[in-house]
């Protein structure tokens, strides 16, 4: 059934290159709408059908491929990637959606869209640590392709830092995985089977050493974040997308799925510094967004910023606070797409991303007053204000960090309201003030153009005002993932385990 | 797109004011608007336009000033009844003083009537049109009247009007019609004992009321007949339709500016007749210089920050008018495009709708568009006063006295002056050179 998720799309991408030259490009995204809709419909079914009570592996696939190797087509989601699967296929629907009508070259960036979505759903539900490096690989090409040729003024020199710094992800990641199945004797390459216990903690902590490294290259942690603002601001505004909330995401999920899956014990002593890495990165993110003249660029360190989150509340390893990271990727991806896709349409219409000559926006008849609304939302979503689902995402990231590594989580609520302080900076000057009467002769924008970010905003609010649609489907995952993890000491007080629901309830 | 500059034509050595071209167009009979058939077509469409609501305006603003008058509930006010419907305007009809338009009626224009009965929405009780605000926006006309109450004191001592407000003569007019508008109401001929001021405060905005109704009434016609004679080929260049305007102007200069009010079927005349007061000094020229170049500062028509004292001292330095308007909303709070706009915009000439959706965003930002025609058309209007001023004042433009002429040169810099000062933003906020440019939209 997760078959569907990576071969519909890449065999989408196949049948739109093939198609003829002369088809009107129209057609072409049509075509590939279908192909991400249905991929999306399909994902949306397996997630109504996704047992919720259940933390093992749901969905089950394997095919022998090759046993020389250890390498066998092995898929199965369970609720840690059950929710990365739908953003993937929301958010590459979302981006095809929101591409230009008239894109150069259609067959190939549509194709190359479709081969990305294909190969991160594959990364995100391979059960073999070789099939995940395949399609973790897969959609490094793709990436650089779309962002050099469809990209900025820069995109050459974004494409190649992007190209290099992955690669060298990649090979980190290779370098462990063949480490683990060479050092712990094992067979294959099959997740299920592989254990660390054996190993000394040395090793481990190496070993985990370089799972951290290679995704945090991809996450991106400082300070090898330094290819994330290029590559986001050169990239086109779909591009954006895809790669701030889905991209991102594969090296938190590495994290998660390889680091504390597989090292327990190494976690707990590397826990400490994955917790003060991860809020310097969010104040890093953060101060640096603050000092951005360009709100695309200004987005992409926040992106930095607020996947610091992530680490912290996996570092913390509590049962609230992995649910919490784990709804702060979904509700980072969500909230970066819409946050992407305004500055996008802002960009085309005003045909500038500078704080300095962006102004008044919000001006009700000749400015763009619907997309600075929906700016106005994504900011207020992004600095964490309550109803919507930033805040119930970094509110349980903080919940459950807190105990185990308090000043680490103050220094990310201090990130936090350095979130609004840019935000506001950002609203300030785009939306808000006058508009120059010589400049403002922006094209209207069409509801097409608005609709993809109708849909996010909607989910913005409706994960805010229900979070258990966030959280219930990794809860008991996470609780599973947790328990084979030693306590980790620290100065916090670690809080009595209590359910994630209930402790919505009880916050009710 | 600029407009070909015109040749002086005059024997002085060509001007070194700031706005040279300008001076030159004024010297040549030309408006500060630049001649191209592009301009000629929006002013006069804004002119027909602006004329329906003005037919409106006009006859409600006698109906308060005359029936209404010191109601302390006059929430009926912008209910004109039929008999102020089919008041005769007296400058077109057959049974015109002056038969300005030469088609029309002096009755209520007819697309004003179908628009009172559906609105934009359709037919319902005139409360509900009232309510949502589907109706003609008397709080454009009542800003403007205020607009000149608050400004007094312009023209003197030509404009004898205002100073009249002060007299005792009318103190006592105003008292009689007040007494007699409260009679046996005990209440508030105890509250006019006790504040005499205020309520002859009200009448003094009632004469206005009168004034701007009486000064409307003259111009609605003027801009239908102008419509018309566009129609027809008559009017070929932006000169052609200012000269109109010109002439027009000294036809119904002396046209006499009163206030009566009739309370229980007998007049009372609280400004008469006899006065002399006349339409140009008393009532036209206060008016450009309140509404078109004053008014007040509310928010949407320029940017600025009262705080740090942007916001002039003296009234006259005042420039908030449609000259100096800014009609893009300021944030969200703008008030522009203003009501006087949403008014327009039922009553444009087909031609005009046309040429909106072809610019901008077309349907969309049509209020803004037609805000911008609005306010060429007003500088239009402006060069008439100007010429006209000029024509009382001053010499004719073919004057073979070089002195003659440089006066007269001195008098079109000093206008133009109006929109070069430095002081409280003005030379910013002035659109002069905005609307030299067609692709000020």
């Amino acid at each position: 059934m997760l078959s569907v998720l990576i071969w519909l799309p890449i065999l989408g991408a196949a049948l739109i290159a093939l198609l003829p030259k002369n088809i009107p490009t129209e057609r072409i995204r049509l075509a590939a709408l279908l192909v991400a809709g249905f991929t999306l419909a399909w994902n949306i079914f397996l997630l109504l059908k996704f047992d919720i009570t259940s933390s093992g592996m749901q969905f089950l696939e394997n095919i022998p491929w090759n046993e020389t190797l250890g390498l066998s087509y092995q898929l199965g989601t369970d609720g840690l990637s059950i929710l990365m699967l739908v953003l993937n296929s929301l958010l590459t629907w979302i981006a095809i959606y929101s591409s230009a009508k008239q894109t150069e070259r259609p067959r190939l960036f549509y194709s190359l869209i479709l081969l990305v979505s294909g190969g991160v759903a594959g990364a995100f539900a391979a059960q073999n640590l070789l099939l995940f490096f395949l399609f973790y690989e897969l959609e490094l090409i793709p990436f650089y392709l779309l962002i050099s040729i469809w990209g900025g003024e820069k995109r050459a020199y974004a494409a190649i830092k992007f190209l290099i710094y992955t690669a060298v992800s990649g090979a980190l990641i290779l370098a462990t995985f063949l480490g683990i199945v060479w050092l712990t004797g094992a067979s294959s390459f099959a997740y299920d089977t592989l254990t660390t216990q054996g190993l000394s903690s040395t090793l481990q902590v190496i070993l985990l050493a370089g799972i951290i490294l290679g995704f945090g290259i991809k996450i991106p942690l400082v300070p090898f974040h330094t290819w994330l603002p290029d590559a986001y601001v050169e990239a086109s505004a779909p591009i954006a997308i895809l790669l701030g909330g889905v991209l991102a995401k594969l090296g938190t999920y590495g994290v998660l799925r390889f680091g504390m899956g597989l090292f327990p014990e190494a976690w707990t002593i590397i826990a400490p510094t994955l917790a003060i890495w991860g809020a310097a990165s969010a104040i890093y993110g953060a101060l640096a967004a603050i000092a951005q003249k360009d709100i695309k660029r200004m987005v992409a360190f926040s992106s930095i910023g607020h996947m610091g989150y992530v680490l912290l509340a996996a570092a913390a390893s509590t049962p609230l606070a992995l649910v919490g990271a784990v709804s702060q990727m979904v509700s980072h991806g969500i909230i970066l797409a819409i946050l992407f896709h305004l500055v996008g349409v802002v960009e085309t219409k005003v045909g500038t991303r500078e704080l300095d000559k962006l102004n008044g926006l919000m001006s009700p008849v000749r400015g763009l007053p619907v997309i600075s609304a929906l700016l106005v939302l994504s900011g207020m979503a992004s600095a964490g204000i309550p109803g919507m689902t930033g805040f119930i995402a970094e509110f349980i990231v903080f919940q459950g960090s807190f105990s185990v590594f308090p000043i680490q989580t103050i220094l990310c609520v201090v990130a936090t309201g350095l979130t609004a302080v840019y935000f506001v900076i950002l609203l300030n000057r785009t939306c808000f003030g006058k508009l120059d009467n010589n400049l403002a002769y922006y094209p209207k924008v069409f509801w097409s153009e608005k609709i993809p970010a109708f849909i996010l905003a909607g989910l913005i609010i409706f994960l805010g005002v229900q979070p258990t649609w966030l959280v219930r489907w990794s809860e008991p995952t996470t609780t599973a993932m947790v328990a084979t993890i030693p306590v980790i000491e620290n100065v916090g007080i670690r809080s009595e385990d209590q359910k994630v629901s209930e402790w919505l309830v009880a916050s009710d | 797109m600029t407009a070909t500059i015109q040749p002086p034509t005059t024997k002085l050595p060509p001007s070194q004011h700031e706005f040279a071209e300008v001076i030159h167009r004024l010297e040549a009979g030309g408006a500060m608007l630049p001649d191209t058939p592009e301009n000629l077509m929006q002013i006069i469409g804004i002119y027909k336009a602006y004329a329906v609501p003005m037919d409106f305006y006009w006859r409600d603003l006698l109906y308060i000033a005359e029936r209404v008058f010191l109601d302390p509930f006059p929430f009926f006010k912008y209910f004109v009844p039929k008999e102020y419907l089919e008041l005769h305007n007296h400058y077109a009809g057959e049974d015109a003083d002056l038969r300005i338009w030469q088609k029309g009626e002096a009755t209520a224009h007819p697309e004003l009537l179908t628009f009172m009965e559906k609105g934009e929405t359709f037919k319902m009780p005139k409360l509900l049109h009232h309510w949502f605000h589907d109706r003609i926006n008397m709080e454009f006309a009542e800003e403007c009247m205020r607009s000149m109450l608050w400004h007094r004191g312009m023209y003197a001592p030509y404009n004898k009007f205002d100073s009249y407000l002060d007299s005792e003569e009318y103190k006592a007019n105003a008292d009689k019609a007040i007494k007699a508008y409260f009679q046996g109401n005990p209440l508030m001929l105890g509250m006019y004992k006790l504040f005499p001021d205020m309520f002859l405060e009200q009448c003094r905005q009632m004469s206005y009321y009168s004034n701007l109704g009486l000064f409307w009434e003259v111009m609605a016609p003027v801009f239908f007949e102008m419509s018309d004679r566009y129609d027809a080929g008559d009017f070929k260049t932006v000169p052609d339709a200012m000269n109109f305007l010109v002439n027009g102007i000294f036809a119904v200069a002396g046209r006499p500016i009163y206030h009566h009010v009739y309370v229980r079927g007998e007049r009372y005349e609280i400004i008469p007749k006899s006065k002399g007061f006349t339409w140009l000094y008393e009532a036209a020229l206060p008016y450009v210089e309140a509404v078109f170049y004053r008014t007040s500062p509310f928010r949407g028509t320029k940017s600025y920050n009262a705080q740090a004292r942007q916001v002039p001292d003296d009234q006259k330095d005042f420039h908030y008018g449609i000259l100096y308007a800014d009609v893009f909303p300021v944030g969200t709070a703008g008030i522009p495009p203003t009501l006087l706009m949403q008014d327009m915009l039922h009553f444009l000439p087909q031609y005009l709708v046309d040429y909106y959706h072809q610019h901008c965003r077309g349907e969309e930002d049509m209020l803004i568009q037609l805000g911008i025609t609005f306010q060429r058309s007003m500088y239009c209007v402006t060069s008439a006063v100007i010429q006209a001023l000029r024509t009382a004042l001053l010499y004719p433009l073919d004057d073979p006295n070089p002195k003659h002429l440089q006066a007269n040169r001195d008098f079109f810099e000093a206008q133009l002056n109006r929109f070069t000062r430095p002081e409280y933003g003005i030379r910013d906020a002035a659109r002069l050179r905005d609307i030299q440019q067609q692709d000020y939209r």
